[in-house]
């Protein structure tokens, strides 16, 4: 084994291998940001409509429950089965980055709107009550209200989830969205020795998702607020979510 | 758009995926409880071992966290012939996906067991409660009322998870998604009903575990 990574080594450290490779990296953090971008904006509307109360919105908040739970349920590979064959019956035109963005989003939508509605739900009823007391309307609510109290409990579990979400487009490549998985799998085609390509890949996702989680976990400490409210039980955004201990990070 | 959909041909293969569905729970199953073993000791030893161990365990938990279980199974399998070790497609999903939740596992037991205070074992001392009584009672109870939502919700996620054995060629619920698609060509209808049983089967675990939960450690989880 290792004669043949020696063997391989100069072969695959070269220039255009790295430009390729880091091109390929550079695509699953476009699709990581991006799909986050969208599911956080898509994904508050759809916290916010789940935090009406008002009778006639009811259809509408069955719709959205729905459909988060739906893409929570689903593995993320077969909600990519679904919308690519799904879109390809539609048209054939789209790309399968595209379709790989379009599925990355709605996924991401369902579970940021989960994250964002437990942070909302974190804040006391009081504050809820206390502003309709002073006629504070929907929009004012949730904005001078809700969001200054909730954003604490939502960036944490939110970067924690972006770390899973970099770690979940690796699935892309079985689509052949040419990510950094994808690269894996062709430089092994190419004959390069599997133990130097998973591990170079391996150490690509590293490098994209160790910071981040830094950040979150560095976020968790300086945000955290006190502990003696009962903890919110529900969220999964990732694996691990343990209220107040965030994952893979801890001294 | 004119694609018209039939269902029948997949509604004749439902045994058989909901075969894939048994072997789809079954590395859910094993993975979560082999992981499960690995988790109470990574979290055993990075509270009570050496500065050696912690490092150790602590690296274990970043690399395996920060990484694509995707990736590290490809390395599993096709890396790991290389130096003479064949793995069967099961085998290394089952490895990789127990590393995986090893690691996940980890940090949730840690959070667990950090749970118990100080004072509430004193308190417990200091009503003349024996060793095992103080962990039936007292240590035993806090940690479980801690760590059952994170675990039941990381049990759904290792199902869902478990999908990507189908890329390995294991023919669990996604697995035999693709073979019958490959047979049938009709893809959308037969995705969309494993997508169903998934909902189904993710469903049915989250109610039986917030049942399960509330009988016996009194965890108010919520379903929706």
């Amino acid at each position: 084994m290792w004669d043949r990574i020696v063997q391989d080594a100069p072969n695959f450290f070269t220039y255009y291998n790295a430009i390729f490779v880091l091109q390929a990296m550079g695509r699953t953090l476009g699709l990581t940001v991006v799909g986050c971008v969208t599911g956080f904006v898509l994904g508050f509307a759809i916290a916010a409509i789940r935090s009406t109360r008002a009778r006639a919105l009811l259809p509408l908040r069955l719709l959205v429950t729905v459909y988060v739970e739906i893409f929570r349920r689903i593995p993320f590979l077969v909600i990519l089965f679904i919308i690519m064959f799904g879109i390809q019956a539609i048209s054939q035109g789209i790309s399968l980055f595209a379709i790989a963005l379009i599925s990355i989003c709605m996924v991401s939508t369902a579970f940021m709107s989960e994250i964002i509605r437990a942070g909302m739900e974190s804040v006391p009823l009081m504050q809820r009550e206390a502003a309709e007391a002073m006629n504070f309307g929907f929009l004012r609510t949730l904005l001078l209200v809700i969001l200054p109290q909730a954003w604490k409990v939502i960036l944490p579990p939110g970067f924690a989830f972006m770390v899973m979400f970099i770690k979940d487009t690796a699935l892309v490549s079985q689509m052949g969205v040419v990510e950094l998985a994808f690269t894996g799998k062709m430089f092994v085609g190419r004959g390069f020795s599997p133990f130097l390509v998973y591990g170079t890949v391996l150490a690509g996702y590293f490098v994209m998702s160790y910071p981040l989680s830094r950040l979150g976990a560095y976020l968790e400490n300086r945000l955290a607020t006190t502990r003696n409210r009962e903890p919110m039980q529900r969220v999964w955004a990732g694996p691990g979510s343990v209220p107040g201990q965030p994952v893979g990070e801890q001294g | 758009m004119n694609y018209t959909f039939q269902f029948g041909l997949v509604f004749a293969q439902l045994p058989y995926l909901l075969g894939g569905a048994l072997l789809t729970l079954e590395v859910a199953f094993l993975s979560f409880w082999l992981g499960a073993v690995i988790g109470l000791m990574g979290a055993l030893g990075k509270m009570y071992g050496g500065r050696a161990i912690r490092w150790l365990i602590n690296a274990y938990v970043i690399f395996f966290t920060n990484t694509p279980a995707l990736v590290q199974i490809f390395f599993l399998f096709y890396a790991l012939p290389d130096i003479g070790i064949l793995l069967s497609p099961m085998t290394a999903v089952v490895i990789g996906m127990t590393l995986n939740s090893g690691a996940y596992l980890t940090d949730i037991l840690r959070a667990g067991i950090l749970s118990v205070r100080r004072e509430e074992i004193e308190t417990a001392q200091v009503l003349g409660m024996s060793g095992p009584q103080m962990v039936r009672f007292v240590i035993l109870p806090h940690i479980a009322k801690t760590i059952y939502a994170p675990l039941s919700n990381f049990f759904i996620w290792l199902v869902l998870g478990s999908s990507m054995a189908a890329i390995f060629g294991v023919e669990e619920l996604t697995g035999r998604a693709i073979n019958i698609s490959t047979q049938n060509l009709r893809t959308i209808e037969t995705f969309a009903v494993i997508a169903v049983i998934y909902i189904a089967l993710t469903f049915i675990a989250s109610i039986a575990l917030a049942l399960v939960g509330r009988w016996a450690f009194r965890v108010r989880a919520r379903i929706f």
